[in-house]
């Protein structure tokens, strides 16, 4: 960025028409920090659009820019991605549950296809969430870069020259010195080297200046922000999250036919899947058994065995709910269990046309009784469908319903309905494993019986026969590959450090203007003053450093420091009336007080 | 990152929304803010989100074709197969699973390939996968497929393409020519006319 551009926004407040103007008045530029105040609060503060009349569309599009980059907006943006993210976590989300989105579609069958064209059931990838969260970080970035970049300027600068009221200065202090006024000067300067200021001296003056560091953590917050921003950008690129449900002795592999959802990032492409396997090699759960706390879960583990690459070595992982699987920088998490009845289906035939387990999806956890669907294509004369329950400890109500009363497998029931016809599945169109699609089947004539292992349903009119063979158990898997993770943790920690730094370090000027005195020797003045004074105490810093120079120079004191200070002065301004230039430059300084530009010495500059 | 499993699904959210934030600053391109379509066609996904494989036909030109992986794997009748060892031939590798509905509505049109391309110097092989062998063989019968399956319920064979050119979703078609290379990929139910063009045209190409 250009200083004539940094002119330009300085003038904020001006009508655009004047923008070129400022530009021109730029010559003093490089040294004026005044006018990066003013940038500043522009951009942060949002008072520089106050009165603010755009002219044409170069002027809209400025104004646009200052409202979109201005801090009431960026916190506008974080408030409403809040608000966002609300239906994210009171709606069930596919990328998350995609078996909780299906509950959902059943029990409101009217609202839940509104809520899906609104995004509802995948509210972090919504178009209008992007939306949101792109303006923001437009919005910080527009904000951040440029008061980088002023800070780090600022940080390189050297002292600015003494203001010429020394007594006007929040702290200022007059003494008489024996020494002539160069000679003070120079043992001042001196002095100041030696305890660690930058020093600038000219005619009749030193300015000092210390706490660069300040400068340094406000650079490094901003920077390390835009770092946390690029890296939350570098995992949406490159990341990708998936789901998996594994039955127990099952594997799967990190590809994308493998995965049940799978949301790549933008850049994300098949052959960038970290070519690991996975097998659920068995599931345990407990879950306390007695008092109130009964059917809470306890533990869960799942034994698995992976190996990192196509053909690697098998390693052996306990996934459980706390420690995720990391292989080749994914995550595994483990977010969900259920059970998966086996059946098996003789058809007409008689011959075996499915034999496997079924995951069935949990409808409430405290039983876990569970729902699901048995397709069985494959069989002839007819295609066999079932769809039902799994009642891991079944017992029947009073009401002579049944019911799960326990969520281990203590009295494991199956309870089917049959069907036969046609079940759609050769016309091409992807259909749920978890619903069955019932409009070209008839529900068949079979007395309802929960079945337990081992038992059977005959189907009427020798369709075949279906066994409940017994159980496994599956367990879901989120799998999440995010680059961005550890830069964003390193970019956070130095925002941090950065913060604490520019809280515990605090930029101080000192100024010192000698003259001759009326009875030889010198009138030495000796001002400071700082900003972001958080932590306090540059009072008292600055009475010790009044002594220690007052000391070095060999001076006395010379009246009370403010009222001197007015004698002293220059004699071309009457001793109270400050001029309109000294009114500005400390109004400035107290304007600026909300950011981090030391106005007033800088202002003094330019004149 | 820590997930207490009794409200796994809650509290996975927050760290969720995080990720989300990743996935929405992936729409710098201000496209259209879509799950995956490729491997929605799996057998546990959930009805909602079921997004068909959108079909994809490439031919690579002889020059810029990656060779296949060598295979070793045994049908679902459990015999053994070796990629390697049908060099000379053109070999079409079909994946599929009785699960899908795509695979279900193409098998016809493989079936009838295989019997058009039985003379010919052309081996049609499927990779059953994600499968379960009772359901797969019953696919087989009712389809009339004459030509063997590899058992690939753990999809090590889908694995084995994985840094050539992965078969993005089910089904997916490969076409690997008389030198072992990866000539040409259907993403999606292949056709009759489609496949045969592909077939013929690698199977042209002089070896």
């Amino acid at each position: 960025m250009t200083l004539r551009l940094a002119g330009r926004q300085g003038r904020a407040d001006a009508p655009a028409p004047s923008a070129d103007q400022a530009g021109q008045a730029d010559p003093d530029g490089p040294a004026d920090p005044g006018q990066a105040g003013r940038v500043s609060r522009a951009g942060h503060g949002g008072q520089g659009v106050k009165g603010g009349v755009p002219f044409g569309l170069g002027g809209w599009l400025r104004w646009g820019w200052r409202q979109l980059t201005s801090m009431r907006t960026a916190l506008v943006l974080l408030f409403l991605l809040a608000l966002a993210s609300i239906p994210g976590s009171v709606l069930p989300q596919e990328g998350i549950d995609p078996a909780a989105v299906s509950q959902y579609y059943a029990a409101h069958p009217a609202l839940a296809p509104l809520l899906a064209r609104l995004s509802g059931f995948d509210v972090f990838g919504a178009p209008w969430f992007a939306a949101i969260y792109l303006l923001l970080f437009t919005s910080l970035a527009g904000c951040v870069l440029p008061r980088a970049y002023r800070m780090a300027r600022s940080a390189r600068q050297p002292p600015p020259k003494a203001p010429r009221h020394i007594g006007r200065l929040p702290q200022a202090t007059s003494f008489a010195a024996p020494a002539a006024p160069d000679q003070a000067l120079g043992s001042a300067a001196g002095f100041l080297t030696k305890r660690r200021f930058r020093v600038r001296t000219g005619e009749g003056w030193v300015s000092a200046e210390k706490g660069y560091l300040h400068e340094v953590g406000n650079l490094l917050f901003h920077v390390a922000l835009l770092g946390l921003l690029a890296s939350v950008a570098l995992g949406g690129l490159f990341g990708y999250k998936a789901n998996k449900l594994l039955v127990e002795h099952q594997t799967f592999a990190n590809t994308p036919a493998g995965l049940d959802v799978f949301r790549p990032g933008r850049l994300v492409t098949a052959t960038d899947l970290q070519p690991f396997s996975i097998t659920l090699r068995s599931f345990s759960a407990r879950y306390v058994e007695t008092g109130p706390q009964r059917g809470q879960p306890l533990e869960y583990n799942a034994r698995l065995s992976y190996s990192a690459s196509y053909g690697g070595r098998l390693r052996s992982y306990d996934l459980q709910v706390n420690h995720p699987l990391n292989v080749d920088g994914v995550q595994v998490f483990l977010i969900g269990h259920g059970y998966a009845p086996e059946f098996k289906v003789t058809d007409g035939t008689g011959r075996v046309v499915f034999d496997q387990p079924v995951p069935f999806i949990p409808l409430e956890q405290s039983g876990l009784t569970s729902a699901g669907v048995i397709k069985v294509p494959g069989a002839s004369p007819r295609e066999l469908g079932f769809a039902g329950v799994f009642l891991p400890t079944e017992v029947v109500t009073p009401a002579g319903t049944l019911a799960s009363v326990f969520p281990a497998a203590w009295i494991p029931r199956v309870s089917l309905v049959s069907y036969a016809g046609n079940l759609g599945m050769n016309g091409g169109q992807p259909q749920s494993v978890y619903s069955l699609d019932t409009r070209h089947m008839h529900q068949l004539d079979v007395a309802p019986r929960p079945l337990a292992p081992g038992q059977s349903i005959v189907l009427p009119h020798g369709l075949g026969t279906l066994t409940f063979t017994g159980y496994v158990q599956w367990a879901s898997l989120a799998i999440t590959y995010d680059p961005g993770q550890m830069p964003a943790l390193i970019s956070a920690l130095t925002a941090l450090a950065g913060l604490i730094l520019s809280f515990l370090v605090r930029r101080r000027r000192l100024f010192v203007r000698a003259v001759a005195g009326d009875a030889g020797g010198a009138v030495v003045e000796f001002g400071g003053l700082t900003r972001s004074d958080a932590a306090g105490g540059f009072e008292a810093e600055f009475a010790e450093l009044a002594g220690e120079i007052m000391q070095t120079v060999g001076g006395f004191p010379a009246g009370a420091g403010q009222a001197a200070a007015g004698q002293v002065g220059d004699g071309g301004h009457a001793g109270g009336a400050a001029s309109a230039d000294d009114e500005v430059v400390l109004a400035e300084q107290e304007a600026a007080s909300d950011d981090d530009q030391v106005a007033l010495a800088g202002q003094r500059e330019s004149e | 990152m820590t997930r207490p499993y009794s409200s796994a699904r809650r509290s996975g959210r927050p760290a969720h929304a995080v990720r989300a934030l990743l996935a929405g600053s992936a729409v710098l391109v201000l496209s259209a803010c879509e799950g995956g379509a490729i491997g929605a066609n799996t057998p546990v996904s959930s009805g909602q989100s079921f997004v068909g494989a959108s079909y994809s036909s490439t031919y690579f030109s002889p020059g810029s074709r990656p060779m296949a992986p060598d295979i070793h794997a045994k049908t679902l009748t459990g015999q053994k197969f070796s990629l390697a060892a049908e060099r000379g031939d053109v070999v079409v590798l079909n994946f599929w699973g009785s699960w899908c509905s795509p695979c279900r509505r193409e098998a016809p049109a493989l079936a009838a390939l295989a019997t058009y391309f039985r003379k010919d110097p052309v081996r049609f092989v499927g990779d059953n996968v994600l499968d379960y062998t009772a359901s797969a063989l019953a696919f087989e019968r009712q389809f009339n497929v004459g030509y063997p399956s590899l058992n690939d319920q753990s999809e090590q064979v889908v694995l084995a393409f994985h840094s050539t050119v992965p078969p993005n979703a089910i089904p997916s078609t490969l076409v690997i020519d008389r030198t072992g290379h990866i000539a040409a990929r259907v993403v999606g139910e292949a056709s009759f006319q489609g496949l045969r063009a592909l077939i013929l045209k690698i199977l042209a190409e002089k070896s």
